[in-house]
């Protein structure tokens, strides 16, 4: 199996997956409670998110763990917004995942906030010279996403950290780092709120953290036990955030080499592939785009039955959307970056880890390539 | 007081000599919809009782029952002693959980005697039970013409039964009592909805699904086998065909028209549907085309695939219009799972342009620039068979 959709989900280490484990029938301990072997337990629980901390510039306790992703950014976006008073605006943009746009959407409606998407550039990073277009006095909340999943395109969120300070002083700013964290470098990142989720970096799902600015107006998501300094209650995820703590752990002793590891299959895939009639790279260029996404058109062939017929010869790649249909012009992420028609019906995306090899690349291009030829035999003539 | 299930047919009353057969069918079709909730099912003189019904099962029961075709309507009731006093007891307990209630209703008493033995005429019991409701309810209200709660009693050979109320059923006749048909089953929002309409008229179904392995995913397949399974909670057991079709739509592109793809590939399916018909009994063959909803359900079209065959091809959506054929899914419960985004084996290859007014004549030339018969044999051959239901 050749497995090229990292942005899904990846494979948990093995090492993080047996210290999952061990908390789980070993260390099982609660870790509010009283006895010592709980202390114990909080403790790892702690150590784990000094580090994870660490690798964006922040303190301890400004790491909420959570479910993930997902609940990382309603947490962010309704725990914001649901403080704002008087006039709100909203901005964000029309790529984001669906956690941030439909929920952006639903607070807007829930909170009677104006809601406004920033304009973008063609290879999907903000616009930025044309951010004061949409940022005013009353923008409350800004959510910039920092890699986009389905074509990896990267915003530099330190010039729009710096562009909405500028025009929106009270404005706080969200970023959605669930494809990024790890996979860019950000030693320190410019935003007040940021999510993250553990299953995209080989640990285990169901366990992510929200980034949370010491000195914001932020009141959380869910309400019981004061777990999280009261900001997320429920029992604590152990053996998921210390299956993830062993998963960061690895990928930053690697960090330099396992970047260069991902972006060498993706250009190793892309000279491959770019050279076959009719293959076109959507969003960004190679060079600037996150080193772990890859999306490419193949004209005359849908995505979803190329999809299938590589399924048969055992390479796992994604269509453009995660929620794939009938309907012609229903991915919104595309649509937005005005790729439609033809293009847009053939998109597939790419996504490599660390252990993906150029070898690897090299056998599926093979596949597509035959593949393709094949399908464009049949296409709508 | 024991709580019953008073079960009345459908059309089976309309039958002469052999109304026997079908009301043994219906008990058995009851019987099956019912197993497992381990009740006894008993047949009486126009009637069919459902005994022996813990009272917390009775809405499960109710909703199956108004799965079974054969069933106009049913009701659920007390089933007392034939004594005044037990159908007094009965019928001011049945309305109690309605007099309660602020808004309570109007009411009205209807009483049929089939033993005439009982002590009372109907209009006495009628009369009588109306006026001890009165007494014992003092809120409620008498309307003889347009009541909102009738309060029925039926005194029959062995107990009095007494309801307030009537679920209508699914009409038609017992299925099993009309042969069997085989259903051609998409994976769309019609051909659910035409299995149901025919199972309706007591047609067992059969069921064939056609496959683009591998361009059409493992999901597309479960999502078929999904609505077999909501089409088979009323038409009971289903063998479903699923046979491979890549190689007959790739030869199809390869050696014939373009523009004809779709209805060439729509004969072939018709043809292979046939076949196994054949193999298993089934005597027609439905789909769910309506006409002129696509290219290849124009009327030209539709006389150019049953060109292809020559079993009765029953389309019971023909005259349907889009919403009235999702409003039915809807109401049969087959719409949310039809609308499921997969590809299906038609959304792979299909012409930009297909042709809309296609000529019989053209069309078996087209056919026979290739010897599909191997190709058909083939994909009959490893046709993989499920049973549903």
């Amino acid at each position: 199996m050749i497995y090229f959709d990292n942005s899904a989900t990846t494979q948990t280490l093995p090492d993080a997956a047996r210290r999952a484990c061990r908390y789980m029938t070993e260390e099982f301990f609660n870790p509010s409670a009283a006895y010592a072997a709980a202390f114990s337990v909080e403790k790892s629980v702690n150590e784990a998110r000094a580090f994870a901390a660490s690798l964006i510039g922040a303190d301890a306790n400004e790491i909420v763990y959570t479910s993930g992703g997902t609940e990382s950014n309603n947490a962010a976006i309704f725990g914001t917004v649901k403080n704002c008073r008087g006039k709100i605006q909203i901005v964000t943009t029309e790529i984001e995942h669906p956690s941030v746009f439909e929920t952006a959407a639903a607070a807007a409606k829930l909170f009677n906030a104006e809601l406004t998407y920033a304009p973008l550039n063609p290879d999907g990073t903000v616009n930025i010279d044309r951010l004061s277009e949409v940022l005013s006095q009353d923008t409350a909340f800004v959510s910039i996403m920092h890699v986009n999943n389905e074509i990896g395109s990267v915003n530099d969120l330190d010039r729009i950290s710096a562009k909405i300070r500028a025009l929106s002083p009270n404005a706080v700013f969200h970023s959605d780092g669930v494809q990024a964290f790890m996979k860019v470098r950000a030693k320190k990142l410019p935003v007040d709120l940021y999510s993250v989720s553990a299953h995209k970096l080989h640990a285990p799902k169901g366990v992510g953290f929200l980034y949370v600015r010491n000195g914001i107006r932020f009141s959380g998501g869910q309400i019981g036990g004061g777990q999280e300094r009261n900001l997320r209650s429920g029992t604590t995820n152990v053996p998921g955030i210390l299956g993830f703590d062993t998963a960061l752990r690895a990928y930053h002793a690697n960090e330099t080499a396992w970047h260069a590891q991902m972006f060498r299959v993706k250009s190793r895939l892309y000279r491959n592939l770019s050279g076959l009639p009719d293959v076109l790279l959507n969003g960004p260029s190679i060079e600037t785009g996150a080193p772990h996404i890859l999306n490419l058109s193949f004209l005359g062939v849908r995505g979803e039955v190329l999809m299938h017929a590589l399924e048969r010869y055992g390479v796992l790649v994604s269509t453009g959307s995660a929620c794939s249909s009938k309907k012609v012009g229903k991915n919104r992420i595309l649509n937005a970056l005005g790729i439609t028609g033809a293009r847009q019906e053939g998109a597939i995306r790419f996504s490599f880890c660390p252990f993906n090899t150029e070898q690897e690349a090299d056998i599926a291009s093979g596949i597509i390539e035959e593949q393709v030829k094949l399908l464009r035999r049949y296409k709508r003539r | 007081m024991e709580k019953v299930i008073l079960v009345r047919y459908a059309e089976i009353h309309l039958k002469g000599l052999n109304r026997p057969f079908f009301e043994r069918l219906l008990v058995d079709r009851i019987k099956q919809a019912l197993n497992p909730v381990h009740a006894s099912v008993e047949r009486e003189q126009g009637r069919i009782f459902v005994y022996g019904i813990p009272e917390e099962n009775i809405p499960e029961c109710t909703d199956r029952l108004c799965r079974v075709f054969g069933i106009h309507s049913i009701s659920v009731a007390c089933c007392v002693e034939k004594t005044w006093d037990a159908v007094r007891a009965a019928a001011i307990s049945e309305v109690e959980p309605f007099a309660n209630r602020v808004d309570a209703p109007t009411f009205k008493c209807f009483a049929r005697r089939s033993d005439k033995r009982f002590s009372m005429t109907s209009e006495q019991i009628c009369r009588e039970l109306g006026h001890e409701i009165l007494e014992a309810y003092p809120n409620l209200k008498v309307d003889v013409h347009h009541p909102e709660l009738p309060v029925t009693v039926e005194i029959r050979q062995n107990n009095a039964f007494v309801y307030t109320g009537e679920v209508l059923g699914a009409g038609g006749m017992p299925v099993g009592s009309n042969g069997k048909a085989m259903l051609l089953i998409s994976g769309g929002i019609d051909s659910p909805v035409a299995g149901y309409m025919i199972a309706k008229r007591g047609v067992m179904l059969d069921a064939v699904h056609f496959y683009s392995y591998p361009y059409t995913s493992e999901r597309a397949r479960d999502k078929v086998v999904e609505l077999t399974k909501l089409v088979s909670r009323y038409a009971g057991r289903i063998n479903l065909y699923l046979v491979p079709f890549t190689d007959i739509q790739m030869t199809i592109y390869d050696k014939c028209p373009s523009t004809e793809t779709t209805v060439l590939m729509r004969r072939l399916m018709m043809k292979i549907a046939e076949r196994i018909a054949k193999e298993t009994g089934s005597l027609a063959l439905i789909t769910g085309e309506s006409i002129g909803q696509v290219a290849s359900q124009t009327i030209e079209s539709l006389c150019v695939t049953d060109d292809a065959v020559s079993m009765p091809v029953f389309r019971p959506l023909i005259g349907f219009d889009k919403e009235e054929i999702i409003d039915k899914a809807q109401k049969i419960g087959t719409f949310e799972t039809s609308i499921l985004p997969y590809e299906d084996c038609c959304t792979v290859f299909v012409p930009k342009h297909p042709v809309t007014k296609p000529k019989v004549e053209k069309l078996r030339e087209s056919e026979a620039l290739v010897d599909f018969e191997p190709l058909i044999a083939k994909a009959v051959s490893e046709t993989e068979r499920m049973n549903i239901g």
